[in-house]
């Protein structure tokens, strides 16, 4: 079970968190011209690295804040959470 | 006959407490502290099972966790256990075990006839054949094979016993009680560490409680004691016998189950069977010991055919000796060990070993008490049907590939040794990548990846007192980590004997023209020859090998067999062991039981119960509940015999004629508040929400960013910065989820908060013409008069003191109000609505009413919110705005959303005025048409309207609006139903809306 | 090649089966190949067999960085079955179990095909109009499905929670008769015997690490035991397909995510059917070694590493329990993973890509393994043909553009939740 530090409420196993997936993907602006492929790539394209992600989590059982997580995809290791308006 | 082989004084079980036991229906006495294998085996009792593939009569070859064979079923009826080892299993008054695979008894069973025929079933022999005729693989063939499958009975009945979590963490988890393990706790606790020290044996010690060694001028099992009754005061330690780590998962989590109840005599009925233990550790120390290996010759697989440390065990732990005439058969030093114990109690042992020679004090041991000793041989075949009675020894050639010369010897037991594996199980699941070890002819943890520590026989060091240097410097490190401090153990003096090297030799040759069976997998009957076939076919890969011969898949999991499969696969390839590699070491190290594993979570509490403050009046009221996710709604109020049908008939018919009450409470509610929530709420959903003005609600519509519905409901402008959101039942928890993740992630510019309040209100929803007239008896200081409370209006009241929000919004169709109070006043609301609205025919109605009325009003719920339509599929494209952008609004650009020959909601009423249309039928332009038929949409809900009082659907049509007035058929194949249906609008009653604004 | 029959085993049997063949042979690869299917494991090996059997083009090689059949094809649960809604999926899985009746005659290889039938457990009047729609549809397609009540069940697998005292109860349940469970590890090999016997080339500890494209087009493989040069080249890596594609500078619609599954100790048969759980994510099924082999959600975060957690099994058995309590008392013996190739709508994409010359296979979820025979024939077409066959003209990569999605479940882009 992984253990999770919310930057909130500190480290915290995995069955208190929800996933949000890549966090990389940065919603388009409101009301902004974007192309048909941009807005897809957006949707549903994912660069799906084996290795290094970053990624969302949400703390539901907890502060219900999300907040940035980098881990390995290869080998579940967790380098550092951050807050949202924080860099990972 | 009682305990035959029991030896006098002998061994750690307590002699005064006899313990009666049956064995195959027949009652035997063993004492406390025995497993069932050592009763067994002090009664002179080898033959406990038959091997799965051939039926072949099977012993025991081990004394703990590595035990092959001597599996048994427990009990019976709902207590049963299947497969329990009975080396693990601790004797308890009135046990009752039998045999498993055999029939009709474990000395005669039919199924041997396999073994005869074991040519003709050599490994993965059913990938070749079975395939002709056609069908009768699934027909005749499997059958048959399933009849022969399985091992133990289950039990077909609910388990009786309660299993429980615990959640714990450590500084230092260790695991295994052995010197290393005990030296290791003991360090670390000293310094200061919280540590959990288990152990999975019933007794602590490991090694110590069967080698002759001392440590500090002690015993080595009396220094065990010591340090475990030190630990044991200590506060900062936790000590647990019966408890095995079986798994190591990511960041240090391990598991570990404890058994808890088993083992008592008359346990209290609330004692869990098993503790599940989630330890998260910050270091752990491995010293989870080493499993003997065994030597591989003809026919080695006879009862009577054991480890050497597992005679040495029930010796010494039980006063059990296996045999009275015994040969001992190694490659290595430690079986010496079992030899000079048996003749200790008065046994003369044969030794057999394949070395020329060795010199260890052992074996001077051993030389000085005139013990038997024939080096350069070795054990080639053995007789004896059910239990070993006699060996073919040979004296090796100097290349040890044949025999230069053979004699029978007459045994009842063979003590076997091929040197030790280390238990690298846990570092391995840690993600430490192993290496091999050629002093041990093993593999041993080298490189870790997470916070483990391996010491001891675990990391391939079989001397006493590097064992305890290491365990104590370990300890003593890692606490220093994470405590700081600097107490420092030092390590006493320990004394022990001085073992050689093993000889790299385990697999006996065949003789000339001999062709015996040689087993590498007990259970699973693989043999040698079956290993040189795979590899002889192609199956090269280790996994290649282990899934087609199945060796190693037994439910030991291969933890006497697999080294000496991969050794022969290296042997046979020319290859060395670590370029063959080794299959993967998965939790659980030994079988954990599922119930252990669930925890709590079963029957009625298997998932929460939602429950609204009114279920109790609904209860004695005679509602019929329905499930709507974790919640347990009301779907009818049964009156005398009534149907579903009828009642909701009845419940609908009075929401249109009089007035209904319906508990709304299990809607998600969520409180929104700050200066943005317009301009949030303006994002969020596909209609425009800046112009809402104080008092009043909106109906709204969500979308994912694909496109795609994602919920409706009402928000109500409670005040300027204020408003209170509704959603269905089913995504309460997933649209909370999508709002802070939008404010949080995306905008957080907007200053906006957002939180769940479905608990905290209680809500009703009270609908039917009558409803205006109840609202004023409720509230008489309040103007509810179309005029001061029009339709979608909101308004705040005193419900006989009790604050109350009363919103005009309607999901029936009807005249209608919602009404919410504090939860704890909830049953007092619902009380004083049902007392005042007696005089209007009030009643209560349910979710099947509550259905009805909104389909035939062409209202979507769930049924049409599916996950997979558009708005416009809705007719709900109005409410796209198209002057402000929304989540999802750039998806709908896409080609086939703007297909002008899209779906559309329709109603649907069948011709004959009669027949309900089956939910889930499809319609069809042609009944008749051949398979597949062109779907043309699909029936999403269906209802007996009380409004025209003929049955009504909804449905989901292609191109649906233009389809109107058409007559197509609903079919339902699985109901064998083919209804011819007309097409009309889906607001079927009331279609312009006049009911909700009167 | 050695036929395989009870004639041959007798025959074997009296020399000791000392004279069995080898199954495939372990090659040295050619310089150049008509096609390389990347990727041994049951897609690739089939496609590679119906390269040659189907569409007669024997000059291929099957690369693979392990060993054949060592992915999901060696890690599933074993099920098959055809209980799609939609019709795009229920016509191409059915026509894969037209393909399944027939593969051990075939392959000459006992894969065990065992239309053991699956059932669809129901605990609600709403989910069994769900599953109505999904049976009907199966029906019109001609695809066999029934409806069973609660007594029906009953009758069936009477050790499943009925009582009083379960959580959601057992209203009814939907039934492919016809679905059933084949023997994973014999698919594999069936498939790679055949294959090589028509002159495929597998080759083992092969890894692709790079792609040979001139102006738009492939011309070959980078390896880690050398350059390969092929005319056409098939992605068949499940998982690992995003990183493949990254390396053709292509981003795919898919996430990698691990799944668990677990098997019991053998016990004596007492379930015959696969029954899934509806009040959660469940299936069941008892293998022909006695095993009761189970499955559920996927772990709920990206993953590459072939292992999860067991708070998800915990949550996964404790769906077992709640519909077989009989479960609680037996022992969990084995517990894996595998890696999912989940799709942004659960569906999978048989497609040509932007480069001449490379295929596409995958977005498989976690129903890779029935799709086995159907995707490697559809996959062969589609590379032989350079078109798309119309059981898979609707897999096509450019549904994430057009908004043709097939999203069976309707759960959108969150593939975690899947």
């Amino acid at each position: 079970m992984l253990e999770i530090k919310c930057p909130y409420c500190g480290k915290r196993s995995q069955n208190e968190f929800s996933y949000g997936g890549d966090a990389s993907l940065k919603r388009p602006q409101l009301e902004k011209e974007i192309s048909d492929k941009d807005w897809d790539d957006f949707v549903y394209f994912r660069s799906n690295p084996r290795g290094k992600h970053s990624e969302l989590w949400h703390h539901v059982a907890g502060c219900r804040q999300w907040f940035k997580v980098l881990r390995n995809t290869a080998t579940h290791e967790i380098f550092k959470t951050a807050k949202i308006n924080e860099e990972l | 006959m009682d305990q035959n082989f029991r030896i006098d004084k002998a061994g750690y079980i307590n002699r005064n407490k006899k313990i009666s036991f049956k064995f195959n229906g027949k009652k035997y006495f063993g004492y406390e502290g025995d497993t069932l294998a050592s009763a067994l085996l002090a009664n002179g009792i080898h033959l406990v099972g038959r091997s799965f593939k051939y039926h072949r009569p099977r012993g025991f070859i081990g004394a703990g966790v590595d035990e092959p064979n001597a599996q048994v079923q427990l009990y019976k009826g709902a207590k049963t256990e299947p497969n329990a080892v009975a080396t693990l299993v601790e004797l308890v008054e009135g046990l009752e075990a039998t045999s498993q695979n055999c029939w009709p008894s474990v000395s005669f069973d039919f199924g041997a006839i396999n073994n005869l025929l074991n040519k003709f079933f050599p490994a993965g022999f059913y990938y070749k054949t079975f395939m002709w005729p056609k069908n009768f693989w699934y027909k005749i063939y499997e059958p048959i094979i399933r009849r022969a499958a399985g091992l133990g009975v289950a039990p077909l009945k609910p388990d009786p016993d309660r299993y429980e979590h615990i959640f714990e963490h450590c500084d230092l988890l260790v695991a295994g009680s052995g010197p290393s393990g005990l030296a290791s706790a003991l360090a670390a606790a000293k310094n200061g560490a919280r540590v959990i020290l288990a152990e999975d044996k019933s007794r602590f010690g490991g090694s110590l409680l069967t080698d002759e060694v001392t440590i500090g001028n002690k015993k080595g099992k009396d220094w065990a004691d010591d340090t475990i009754t030190q630990l044991k005061s200590m506060p900062n330690v936790i000590v647990k016998n019966r408890s095995q780590v079986f798994g190591y998962y990511d960041h240090n989590m391990l598991v570990m189950n404890e058994r808890t109840k088993d083992h008592i005599k008359d346990p209290h009925k609330f004692t869990p069977r098993q503790k599940l233990w989630y330890i998260r550790a910050k270091e752990v120390i491995i010293s989870t010991g080493s499993i003997e290996r065994p030597l591989v010759f003809g026919n080695n697989d006879r009862p009577g055919i054991m480890l050497a440390s597992a005679a040495k065990e029930y010796m010494k732990v039980y006063g059990v000796l296996v045999g009275k005439k015994p040969i001992i058969f190694t490659n290595n030093d430690s079986a010496y060990d079992t030899a000079i114990e048996f003749k200790k109690n008065g046994i003369d042992p044969l030794v057999i070993d394949v070395r020329a020679n060795s010199e260890s004090s052992a074996i001077k041991e051993a030389k000085n008490l005139n013990i038997n000793i024939k080096f350069s041989h070795g054990v080639i075949n053995t007789k004896g049907y059910l239990r070993v009675s006699s060996a073919t020894i040979g004296k090796l050639n100097s290349n040890k590939s044949s025999y230069e010369s053979l004699e029978n010897v007459s045994c009842d037991c063979i003590c076997v040794s091929g040197n030790w594996t280390p238990t690298v199980h846990l570092s391995s699941q840690s993600g430490n990548k192993l290496k091999f070890d050629e002093k041990t002819d093993a593999f041993i943890p080298s490189q870790s990846r997470q916070n483990e520590t391996t010491v001891g026989s675990a990391n391939g060091i079989f001397s006493l007192k590097q064992s305890l240097d290491e365990g104590f410097n370990k300890g003593y490190e890692l606490s220093n980590k994470i405590t700081g401090k600097n107490s420092k153990s030092t390590t006493p003096t320990s004394n022990e004997k001085k073992y050689g090297s093993h000889e790299k030799f385990w697999c006996m040759p065949l003789p000339k023209n001999k062709n015996y069976k040689r087993f590498v997998d007990f259970q699973n009957d693989v043999a040698v020859s079956d290993v040189e076939l795979a590899v002889r076919e192609g199956f090269r890969s280790i996994e290649h090998v282990k899934r087609y011969t199945t060796l190693g898949m037994a439910t030991d999991q291969g933890k006497t067999s697999n080294l000496n499969g991969l050794q022969l696969v290296s042997n046979i390839e020319d290859k060395i062991v670590p370029e063959v590699g080794h299959t993967t070491f998965r939790p659980p190290y030994t079988p954990v039981t599922i119930g252990a594993i669930v925890g709590r979570e079963v029957g009625k509490y298997y998932r929460p119960t939602r429950k609204s403050p009114m279920h109790l009046w609904h209860e004695k009221n005679n509602a019929v509940f329905v499930d709507a996710g974790l919640w347990l709604r009301p779907r009818y109020y049964k009156q005398g015999k009534e149907t579903l049908f009828e009642a909701s008939k009845r419940e609908a018919t009075n929401v249109r004629n009089n007035v209904g009450i319906c508990d709304v409470t299990s809607l998600g509610k969520i409180d929104i508040k700050g200066p943005d929530t317009a301009e949030f709420l303006n994002r969020v959903y596909t209609n425009a929400w800046m112009k809402l003005p104080v008092g009043k609600a909106r109906y709204g519509v969500m979308l994912r960013e694909d496109g795609i519905v994602f919920d409706d409901g009402t928000t109500t402008r409670i005040s300027e910065n204020h408003f209170h959101m509704t959603t269905t039942t089913a995504q309460a928890v997933n649209v909370l989820a999508h709002l802070e993740y939008y404010l949080q992630v995306v905008w957080p510019e907007l200053d906006v908060n957002v939180l769940s309040t479905t608990e905290q209100w209680a809500g009703v929803a009270l609908a039917g013409p009558n409803s205006r007239n109840l609202l004023s008896k409720l509230f008489p200081e309040i103007d509810v008069s179309n005029e001061s409370l029009p339709f979608m209006g909101y308004k705040e009241g005193s419900l006989f003191g009790v604050p109350a929000r009363i919103f005009r919004i309607s999901f029936s169709g009807e005249l209608a109000y919602e009404i919410n109070v504090e939860s704890g006043y909830g049953i007092f609301m619902w009380e004083k609505i049902i007392e005042l609205g007696k005089e209007m025919n009030l009643e209560p109605y349910g979710t099947e009413a509550l259905s009805t009325l909104r389909i035939e009003m062409g209202h979507v719920a769930g049924s049409e919110i599916d996950g997979r339509v558009i708005s416009s599929d809705l007719s709900l494209e109005g409410m796209l705005s198209k002057k402000k952008d929304f989540i999802g609004k750039r998806s709908l650009n896409r080609e086939a959303f703007l297909n002008p020959n899209r779906e559309k909601i329709v109603g649907v009423v069948p011709l004959d005025k009669k027949t309900m249309i089956p939910e889930g039928s499809y319609l069809v332009k042609d009944s008749n048409a051949t398979l597949p038929n062109p779907k043309l949409g699909h029936i999403s809900a269906s209802c007996w309207s009380v409004e025209y009082n003929n049955p009504f659907s909804l449905a989901i049509l292609k191109d649906g609006k233009k389809k109107i007035g058409e007559k197509l058929f609903a079919l339902s194949p699985l109901k064998n139903k083919n209804i011819e249906v007309e097409i009309v609008s889906s607001h079927y009653v009331d279609p312009k809306g006049e009911r909700v604004r009167s | 090649m050695q036929k395989y029959s009870i004639f041959s085993l007798i025959k074997n049997a009296f020399s000791n089966h000392q004279n069995w063949e080898v199954a495939w042979k372990d090659p040295t690869p050619k310089k150049e190949y008509d096609v390389i299917i990347i990727g041994g494991g049951g897609h690739g090996l089939a496609t590679a067999y119906y390269l040659a059997k189907e569409h007669k083009i024997n000059n291929v090689a099957i690369l693979e960085k392990g060993w054949i059949g060592g992915g999901n094809v060696g890690r599933n649960t074993t099920i098959l079955r055809s209980n799609y809604m939609w019709d795009a999926n229920g016509l191409f899985y059915e026509y894969g179990m037209k393909l399944w009746e027939n593969l051990s005659q075939e392959l000459n290889y006992n894969v065990m095909y065992s239309p053991r039938g699956i059932i669809n457990l129901a605990h609600s009047d709403a989910q069994l109009n769900t599953y109505s729609r999904r049976g009907n549809s199966m029906r019109l397609n001609g695809i066999d499905a029934v409806m069973l009540n609660r007594n029906e069940l009953k009758k069936m697998i009477p050790f499943a929670d009925f009582s009083s005292s379960a959580r959601f109860p057992i209203f009814g349940g939907l039934m492919q008769p016809r679905g059933g469970t084949a023997r994973h590890d014999a698919v594999a090999w069936g498939y790679a015997r055949q294959a090589d016997s028509m002159g495929v080339d597998i080759i083992q500890h092969c890894e692709v690490t790079g792609f040979d494209i001139e102006n738009g087009k492939v011309k070959g493989v980078q390896t880690s035991i050398g350059n390969i040069k092929a005319k056409k080249v098939g992605l068949c890596v499940a998982g690992n397909t995003s990183l493949l594609a990254e390396k053709l500078n292509m981003k795919l619609p898919i996430e990698s995510h691990v799944l668990q599954a677990c098997v019991s100790e053998p016990v004596k048969p007492f379930l015959d059917h696969v029954v899934t759980f509806g009040a959660g994510h469940f299936y069941c099924s008892q293998s022909d070694k006695g095993e009761m082999v189970m499955g559920g959600d996927l772990d709920g975060y990206n993953s590459y590493a072939q292992r999860g957690n067991l708070p998800t099994l915990q949550h996964v058995l404790s769906e077992g329990v709640a519909m077989f309590p009989n479960l609680s008392r037996l022992k969990m013996l084995r517990t894996w993973g595998g890696i999912m190739d989940m799709s942004m709508d659960g569906s999978p994409i048989i497609d040509k890509t932007h480069i001449d010359g490379v295929y596409l296979n995958c977005g498989w979820c976690y129903g890779g393994f029935k799709a086995t025979p159907v995707s490697g024939w559809t996959f062969a077409y589609t590379i032989a043909k350079d078109q798309v066959h119309e059981l898979n003209s609707k897999y096509r990569l450019n549904r994430f553009n057009t908004g043709h999605l097939i999203d069976e479940k309707g759960v959108g882009t969150k593939t975690w939740i899947g």
